[in-house]
Parts: C-alpha cells; structure tokens; sequence
C-alpha cells in the first residue's frame, strides 16, 4: 500500500506519525513545495520578534523523514489524476498512490486593491515570507499592516517591538473579528494604542502606489493617506486546491470531509487548512484553518488510511495569544448569541476580563483578556465543551467543581490513583 | 515509572510543597512560581494540591507548535525546554487540568519535571499526602483513567 502525503507542516506530519504508529512497514511519500525539515508556521511571529532562534523553527530533525520510513519529494503538485490515482508534479516523474492524503494547507489572499503588489509588499505566512521581512524589520522603519487577524497583530507586535513605526488599517469597526468579542477586542485595541500603534479601523485601502524614492504611499477612503516603507497584507487566506480542477472532489470553502476525513474521491483524505471538516457542535462543516484543528484532523486521517475505524469528534476553533502586553484567547463560540447565557467574572480586576457562554448549562465557548491565569480557564473548559457536560452550578465554581471531582475521584480510586490520576 | 500521588486526607495546606518547588525551580520561596498548588476551597473542606499528571498522549505536548514539550524517557516527565519554548500559551490552554503556568519573567510556559526524579514537593510534604510511587496498576494507564475520570463530572455529587 503506497501512501502519498501532500504537505509536511501540522496536518501532514501528524498524519505520517499517526499512520506510522499503525503500520510500520507501507512506503511513504511526502511532497512538499518547501524546505525538506518541516518548520513551525506559529512561530514565525515569534522569530520576527526575537523571541525565538532561527534555529527553533525547525521542529523535526533532518534526518526525520529516514527516521520514519518516508520518502520527501521537494516538488509542487500540478494535477491530481484521480482515476488513475497518480499525481503529477512540476519538475519530478508522476507519483503514485493508494491512499492519498491532501494536507496543502492554505496560502495568504491580497484584496483586489490597485498597486497592492510589486517591491515592499509582504505577507507573513511561510518562513519565504519571514526570510523576506527580516531586513525590512529595522528599527526606525515604518510598516502599514492591512487586516487585524491573529497573525496581522502578532507581525505588528512584533514589528513595534523592533521599534518600527506600526500602522494597523481594518475595514471593519473592530479588531479580530473572528477570535475575539466585542469587549476583548476593545482590551487589546487600548493597549494597542497604548504601545504606540496607529490603528485605523473603518478605513478602506483604496490604492498603493510605489513612490520615486522607493517607499509606498497608501490612500484611503477617509483621506488620511500615508507613506509607508513597506506592507504587511493579512487580510485572510484560502485553501491551496488548483490542482485539484477537472477531479470532481467536493469543494465547498474548501475540500469537504467526513468524520474520516476522507473527501468525496475514493482513497482520498484532506485534514488540515485545505479541509472543510465537521464541528464539534454539529451542523455544517466548518474551516477553521488552526494548529490545533490541523494536528487532530491529520491524527485521524493518518490513523484512518492506516485502516482504523476512527471518527473526528469535531473541531473547537480555539486561539491563544500575548501581544502588547496582554494574553487575549478564544474558544468555541465566544460572541453573544441568543439563546445562550453569557456569564462574565465580576470578581476580576480592572483590565482582566473572562466570559464563558453557556447553553442549557453546558458551556459552549469562552474568551478572556488580560493575564495568562485565565487561559488556563478555558482549558479546564474544553473537555466540558466537547463533552457537552453542563456546569453544576456558577462557572465561578469551575475550580471548586474540578476540585470536588477529583476528590471524589481520589476517594473512589485511592490515593494510589492520586496527583498521577 | 514512578509517580507523585496524594493522600488528600492527609493534606493540610501547609503549602510546603508550593514553597519547596518555587525555591528549587527558581532559587527564592515565592508560591506563585510553584508548580505544584494546593486548592484549598475551605466551604467545601477539600484541600487538593495539584500538579502535572504527565498525561499518557499529554494534551500539551500534542500540541505545542514549538515542539518543546517531551517526554523524559527516563522519569516518565512531560518536560517543557526552556530554550525552545517561546511562550505562545498554547500548552496552558490545551491542559485540561490548569497544570501549566507562565512564567512572567522569562515569558515562557513552566510546569512540574519531576525534579529530574526527586520531586521536591514530595520531599518537603510534612503529612505524608504527597508520595513518589512506583506506577502500579491503578496509574498504568493515564489516559484512561482520565476518560473514566471524565465521565464521573456528568455524576451530580
């Protein structure tokens, strides 16, 4: 049984691992468009910050691939041929396969805004990318970040923690829209400001033009234009899928999967960015393009080409960050919605801010900002969230409720079964 | 493998283990550097000092983006390194526990190592609540006691 692996970051590794577990001895191909020794796309912020070494985004050894049995092809994939389950590829010989796992993950998107490409335009996505920023990140040196997500905020940190000018410009009314609610996102958006960063919301990029001592000017719909020496563009991203024209694959917002991750082409898994996967609170298949969501729905995939009967139990988008000197994360859903009951931690201090959301008292979501205490929250929260079990009680009794269990559990099980569980 | 189990009627919230662990990880007695923290919720009576577990497939080291967190094949840890780790939080929010904490001055994740095999807590515990035990059969298998363990939060109490 040849099994072909499209992708070697989260997705693509975990399923190798996961597979590898199962069966030892099946040939592995994985094809990947980047460097052979796969790297951590989480924490290519961190390395632009200097929070971390060059060296330390390389989470596997170079000799990972020998180690477990694979075979890494550094190639881009052109066309899937489904029916005669081949692959062709830019530069090497066609390859074939018996189980095939899509995990190409996702790549930036540019917002049709004229002059928006060309010298000092940059994304921060692969470590090409990185490798491209470093020497634009000087300080004295101004940046203009388009779109305020999780990594447009995490490059404009750490652009201001190099003592860059930091200009953030969003087209809505608010930050994160999609990891943070309102009054989190108004935390973050008052120690953003705090830090230094100009931060433009409601502002529509109209165009960009490069000037003649090679800067780039930036107009905008309120007039406020300005001059900047280079862009970051993070205004969202779309699953890498052009291969797969003319093959049939059901494709929604992105490859569409089942609890098995197999996709609607026999033989055929995506896990990962590039998948559409099934929620754990049920309904339609969601993408949510996480690290997390990518290393469970490459587990499974891998386990699952290796012929085990595993189902996913859904993916909880979830998000954890520090910047500007505060830790904001989300889980689950975490925007007011009706018919659930929002509970908010009244004992907190000024600027630290939790909030769980509950329906029927079974907690479906939550978020916090400030401190890192309250992450820890959130992750006494998860197996409750995916387990549908309901709080008894006040979420302010969540500690004492995890205390009461465990001593009931210590109890029933005797303290050989203690602090180890 | 041995493990740090506890007796939780013989605790007594002398918070020791707190004081032990902070001085060996960080050279002073401050409780907030502890990885090992007693619960005490005096309503209810219930003193529960509470560490890491060392999960059998660990949550955090699953997934941690920085390929920091291992297993020590030797103690049986879940360890953190400290030179790869580069703070992202993501181990805190993945414990299912709320055994992993930050540490505010070098800005990365922290949490118990097992002391490299003499757990410090469990020495300086003046009740005897807290031993370091060779797994038996009742820890053979973290995770699925963890399971089981879930499964008793549907029971009312």
């Amino acid at each position: 049984m040849q099994l072909v692996i499209i992708g070697n970051s989260a997705a693509g590794l975990s399923a190798l691992e996961a597979f590898r577990k199962r069966d030892r001895t099946s040939p592995v191909t994985v094809i990947t468009k980047e460097s052979t020794i796969p790297y951590s796309r989480v924490l290519l912020p961190y390395y632009l910050r200097g929070k971390t070494t060059f060296k330390n985004l390389f989470i596997r050894s170079e000799d990972y691939y020998s180690q477990m049995g694979a075979t890494c092809i550094t190639d881009a994939v052109v066309k899937l041929l489904s029916e005669k389950q081949t692959l062709i590829l830019e530069n090497s010989a066609p390859v074939s396969y018996d189980r095939l796992l899509i995990a190409t993950g996702s790549s930036p998107v540019k917002p049709p805004i004229p002059g928006l490409e060309g010298k000092g335009i940059h994304h921060l996505w692969t470590l090409a990318d990185v490798e491209n920023l470093m020497p634009c990140f000087k300080k004295g040196k101004s940046v203009v970040v388009l779109g305020s997500g999780f990594v447009s905020l995490q490059g404009a940190w750490a652009a201001l923690s190099r003592g860059l000018d930091v200009t953030v410009v969003e087209l809505l009314s608010r930050i994160m829209p999609n990891a943070l609610d309102d009054h989190g996102a108004q935390i973050l958006t008052a120690s953003m400001k705090q830090s230094g960063v100009d931060l433009r919301i409601n502002t529509r990029t109209l165009k960009v033009e490069q000037t003649h001592d090679g800067k780039l000017k930036l107009y905008f719909n309120n007039g406020h234009d300005l001059v900047s020496d280079f862009i970051i563009v993070g205004t969202g991203v779309r699953p890498n899928i052009d291969f797969l024209e003319g093959t049939g694959i059901e494709v929604d917002n992105g490859v569409v999967v089942n609890h098995h991750m197999k996709t609607t082409l026999p033989h055929v898994y995506a896990a990962g960015d590039v998948a559409q996967v099934p929620s754990t609170f049920g309904g339609p298949c969601v993408i949510h393009a996480l690290w997390p969501t990518a290393l469970e729905t490459g587990r499974i995939a891998g386990a699952c080409m290796a012929g085990e009967n595993i189902s996913y139990e859904g993916s909880l988008n979830m998000n954890v960050t520090q910047m500007f000197g505060i830790t904001v994360a989300s889980m689950g859903k975490f925007m007011d919605v009706e018919g659930a009951e929002t509970w908010t931690d009244k004992t907190l201090s000024h600027g630290q801010y939790l909030k769980i959301l509950m329906k029927d008292g079974v907690p479906v979501g939550a978020t916090c900002a400030g401190g890192s205490e309250l992450v820890s929250t959130l992750g006494l929260l998860r197996p409750l969230i995916r387990e549908k079990i309901s709080i008894q009680g006040d979420p302010a009794a969540l500690k004492k409720m995890l205390a009461q269990n465990m001593t009931r559990y210590h109890q029933a099980y005797g303290k050989g079964a203690s602090c180890a569980l | 493998m041995r493990f740090i189990t506890m007796d939780i009627k013989k605790c007594v919230v002398c918070r020791n283990c707190e004081y032990a662990c902070s001085f060996q990880h960080t050279g002073d007695f401050n409780r907030a550097d502890s990885n090992i923290r007693v619960a005490y919720h005096d309503d209810i009576k219930i003193c529960l000092p509470q560490t890491c577990m060392h999960c059998e497939d660990a949550w955090c080291m699953e997934i941690c983006p920085a390929a920091a967190i291992t297993k020590n094949e030797e103690t049986g840890a879940v360890e953190i390194d400290s030179g790869r780790c580069a703070g992202c939080k993501m181990c805190i929010l993945a414990c299912p526990f709320g055994n992993i904490h930050f540490d505010k001055s070098n800005l990365i994740s922290r949490k118990c190592n097992l002391c490299k095999g003499e757990p410090q807590c469990v020495a300086a515990c003046i009740s005897g609540a807290l031993q370091y035990v060779t797994a038996g059969d009742s820890c053979r298998n973290n995770r699925e006691i963890f399971q089981r363990f879930m499964a008793t939060l549907h029971t009312p109490l």
